[in-house]
């Protein structure tokens, strides 16, 4: 299988000389193709920096990142946007949504950027549309709908382009469990059926537990990873709280 | 710390916003300061022979600008305020008393005024002193050297100023109060509604604009809708039907058309099209006010500056057209008369290109058989001779002449108006001076004269033949003209002659329309065009802010779209075409309500303005674009921000 994303020696860290604080350490990691990696951590592990330097839009202050073959750290500010625009999608946990335009029109912003033809826009929009059954509420405006069809109208623009890597911050912290649920199922269904790799940075057990990996950042560094496997989603669940547990911080949302 | 100290802190980190504002205000200020030490000032006073004109031209002009510095600081602040509501509301959820927030903002605006106020009589006091040459130049007068600074000024300057900062400032103190804390936390987090637009208001709005357009462009005179309105209320009804288009325009038609434009896919859902074009929707009703405004203020602004400098500019033109001759008078007394041509011969500045002795007749003449609406029939006429006519012609190099028969005549009207002026050509009056009876026929109209307009009454030219049966009958004078060199500067050779010649010589010269014109077009345009530069400075500074808000809210939607993938130079773009289609819309506006205006100007003023005004547009424009250029800096550097 491909490698969709390879981190290698990662580093990162803030501050200036005598006052540095180190957020990332020695982080290697692999997705392939097809993955639905989710990363859990406390408050503070580390999880948002490492998302925002597979994003593109922070620099490790060391380390090699390759996505889709292509070395991103080494990359000009302008290739960068490129690739952002054609790799990667993204959803994030405030939707991020433009609100002076229709969901039908957020969705097709990534494909009117890279000039596609409307013909095309119009059958893909309406194809993905479809997938999050979020059909009704395409004329609509974002100030109309519900947070759960906000987060899949956003999802629906992350896929759009049919990017190489998914990346989700947090996309059920601002849901309800149903409307979490019901996104869940279809991201799993999308990876399930499209191969579509998605990597999910989460600190709701529940929502983790869809994903295939789940890894463990603790104080900056690797501290565990789970395989799915066989197991069941609870039975997976049960393994996440566990893992939460013994890394003390957890605990809070293993209610 | 004390809220006098927060206060000073704020206007330091908020610097770079409040720049435009405080340079607009010091701007305004330093002009004030100018137009108020020209008041008092007793040096321009003498040289303008001691006209009171100037001093109370800008003691006009500097209440105009109060007015108008006032309503530019009392809607910035209230700008300013609002554009705080988060930070306001903050304090007042930590616990900060509304008094002292109230306190704290009014300490800030009047800081401002206070240091701008400094910064504005300083910089006055220095540059006034340059201003007054350059209107010393404009009006036509020798630089003077000893203009000084007045007392008067800078108190008078500091007085105004400072009512108008309390004022202003205590306007911000109350506006805390208007606000409740609900509002004040959650003002981002209103969503904006797709704004509604009928198409027919759209349409009434361009037949609004249409009608008074078309209502400006109508002949004064014969115009049926100028008959029925009346003349004082056209002008009232043109005031209002283009204002309130303009408003209708910006408020739906663009909306309208932008709707419309969504309709194409193929543009709309390219690149960042979507984005620009659906931005500019949500933003331009809530816009529309303030682009009106601006839309006016440019037109009344680009009209008054222009007419100015058309007068400025004409005034050659028009003082050669009554003046055609250097100096001329009649010649009363022959002892007077020789000394008079002595010194013009004797001038060591001037060549004398001709000298022309000629002899009028003035007769009276029965005029109602001139369709004309003025009261009486009766009127003077001086008449002139078909020899003589050809003859100064010809030394003025005009490229005409006349060949009359009998009793045909030629009218001479340097001030002719289709539609006011009577129709000569073709009608008949009777010469009726005692005893004259004479029957004469006009056969010609010339819209210009040989004669000097101050000396003689209307002028008609006759057949040699008639004005040898003439002359004996009717009253003669001898006239003298002579064409100079340098005649627009003649000032010691004019004043030398009047001192010569007696009244009754009704002495006219070239040079004393010319510079009577300079004095007070270049008055005008000296006034007119600071004003201006105050209320471009102004408008341009309120677009400015606008966006600038607008950009702050806007952030995140630019934040999202880096995200995704746009580049930086693509956000740029679109940010200066977003901008550019809010400065654009009232400039152009303002331009066409101009080019309207002064176009009718032009018909009833008979001269060609299209070069002063188009220079004047071209400033204008030039001005507003460095204003669009910073704008779009300054909108683009807060949308990429990422802190």
């Amino acid at each position: 299988m491909k490698n969709i994303l390879q981190a290698i020696n990662v580093n990162k860290t803030f501050g200036t000389r005598g006052n540095i604080y180190t957020a990332l350490q020695h982080i290697n990691l692999q997705i392939q193709e097809g993955e639905f990696v989710g990363i859990m951590g406390p408050s503070g592990a580390g999880k948002s920096t490492l998302l925002n330097i597979f994003s593109t839009i922070d620099t490790p202050t060391s380390g090699e990142i390759t996505i889709d073959g292509q070395n991103i750290v080494t990359m000009s500010e302008e290739k960068l946007s490129d690739f952002r625009r054609n790799k990667l999608g993204f959803i994030f946990q405030d939707y991020n949504l433009l609100d002076t335009l229709t969901v039908k029109e957020n969705i097709l912003l990534p494909l009117a950027l890279s000039k596609v033809p409307p013909a095309e826009i119009e059958a893909r929009v309406n194809e993905i549309a479809d997938t999050f059954g979020i059909r009704q509420i395409l004329d609509k405006y974002p100030y109309h709908i519900s947070g759960g069809q906000k987060q899949r109208a956003a999802a629906s623009r992350a896929i759009v382009a049919n990017p190489s890597l998914i990346l989700a911050d947090e996309p059920t912290g601002a849901l309800d469990s149903k409307s979490a649920t019901s996104l869940l199922e279809s991201l799993s269904k999308l990876n399930d059926s499209n191969q579509s790799t998605i990597m999910m940075v989460t600190h709701d057990a529940y929502a983790a537990s869809y994903c295939k990996r789940v890894i463990f950042i603790n104080d900056g560094q690797l501290f565990k990873e789970l395989h799915k496997q066989h197991l069941t989603r609870k039975e997976f669940f049960q393994q996440i709280l566990e893992v939460l547990a013994s890394l003390g911080g957890g605990q809070h949302d293993a209610v | 710390m004390t809220l006098f100290s927060i206060a000073g802190k704020n206007i330091r980190k908020n610097f770079t916003n409040y720049f435009l504002y405080f340079a607009s205000m010091i701007f305004s200020i330093v002009i004030y300061f100018t137009f108020v030490s020209l008041k008092y000032d007793s040096t321009i006073q003498s040289a303008s022979d001691g006209s009171p004109k100037i001093s109370s031209a800008f003691s006009g002009a500097a209440v105009v600008l109060i007015i108008f510095v006032a309503i530019f600081i009392w809607y910035s602040n209230s700008f300013f305020t609002r554009k705080r509501k988060k930070e306001v509301g903050l304090y007042s959820l930590l616990g900060v008393r509304k008094k002292q927030i109230g306190r704290m903002l009014f300490y800030e605006n009047f800081l401002m005024g206070v240091l701008a106020l400094i910064v504005g009589i300083a910089l006055g006091s220095l540059l006034s002193r340059f201003f007054v040459s350059i209107l010393m130049k404009v009006m036509g007068y020798d630089a003077i050297s000893h203009f000084s600074i007045s007392a008067a000024a800078i108190v008078n300057t500091f007085l105004v100023f400072m009512v108008i900062t309390l004022i202003t400032s205590l306007q911000g103190y109350r506006l805390i109060y208007r606000f409740k804390l609900i509002e004040l936390f959650h003002a981002d987090q209103q969503h904006e509604k797709e704004p509604k637009a009928s198409l027919l208001t759209a349409l009434l709005s361009l037949v609004f604009v249409g009608l008074g357009y078309w209502l400006a462009l109508q002949n004064l005179m014969n115009s049926k809708a100028w008959a029925a309105l009346g003349l004082m209320i056209t002008p009232l009804v043109i005031l209002i039907t283009v204002i309130l288009g303009t408003y209708l325009l910006f408020n739906t038609l663009t909306v309208t058309l932008l709707k419309l434009s969504r309709k194409n896919k193929k543009s709309y859902w390219k690149g960042l099209n979507i984005i620009g074009t659906s931005q500019l929707l949500y933003r331009i009703k809530g816009n529309a006010r303030t682009l009106t405004i601006i839309a006016v203020l440019s037109a009344t602004t680009l009209t008054a500056v222009g007419t100015a400098y058309s007068l400025y500019y004409s005034n050659r033109n028009a003082v050669s057209q009554v003046n055609p001759n250097s100096m001329m008078f009649i010649n009363t007394d022959r002892k007077a008369a020789s000394q008079a041509d002595k010194v013009i011969q004797d001038s060591p500045d001037h060549k004398v290109l001709y000298h022309a002795s000629l002899h009028l007749l003035g007769v009276d003449a029965n005029t109602s058989g001139l369709d004309q609406n003025s009261s009486s029939d009766e009127q003077t006429f001086t008449v002139l001779s078909n020899h003589d006519f050809n003859e100064l012609a010809k030394l003025q190099g005009k490229d005409d002449s006349l060949s009359l028969q009998a009793d045909e005549a030629a009218a001479l009207d340097p001030v002719y108006i289709e539609g006011i002026s009577p129709q000569y050509v073709g009608s008949a009056i009777t010469l009726s001076g005692n005893p004259v009876h004479e029957k004469i026929k006009f056969k010609e109209l010339k819209k210009y004269s040989v004669l000097n307009q101050g000396t003689v009454y209307s002028t008609i030219v006759v057949s040699d033949e008639l004005f040898a049966k003439l002359k004996p009958k009717s009253q003669m004078m001898a006239i003298e003209a002579y064409g100079i060199t340098h005649q627009d500067k003649a000032k010691q050779l004019t004043k030398e002659l009047k001192g010569i010649l007696p009244e009754k010589a009704e002495f006219s010269s070239f040079y004393g329309d010319y510079a009577r014109g300079m004095e007070s077009s270049g008055l005008m345009i000296f006034m007119g065009g600071f004003l201006g530069l105050v209320f471009l400075a102004a408008t341009g500074s309120i677009i400015y802010f606008k966006q600038l808000t607008e950009a702050n809210s806007d952030k995140e939607r630019y934040q999202i779209l880096y995200k995704i993938g746009v580049k930086k130079r693509e956000i740029r773009k679109t940010v200066a075409k977003q901008v550019l289609f809010i400065f654009a819309l009232p400039l152009i506006a303002g331009i066409a309500h101009c080019a309207v205006a002064l176009s009718a100007l032009s018909r009833l003023m008979q001269t060609n303005l299209v070069i002063p005004v188009v220079v004047c547009m071209g400033i204008y424009t030039c001005i507003y674009l460095i204003y669009y250029f910073i704008t779009v800096n300054a909108y683009y550097k807060i949308v990429t921000n990422t802190k």
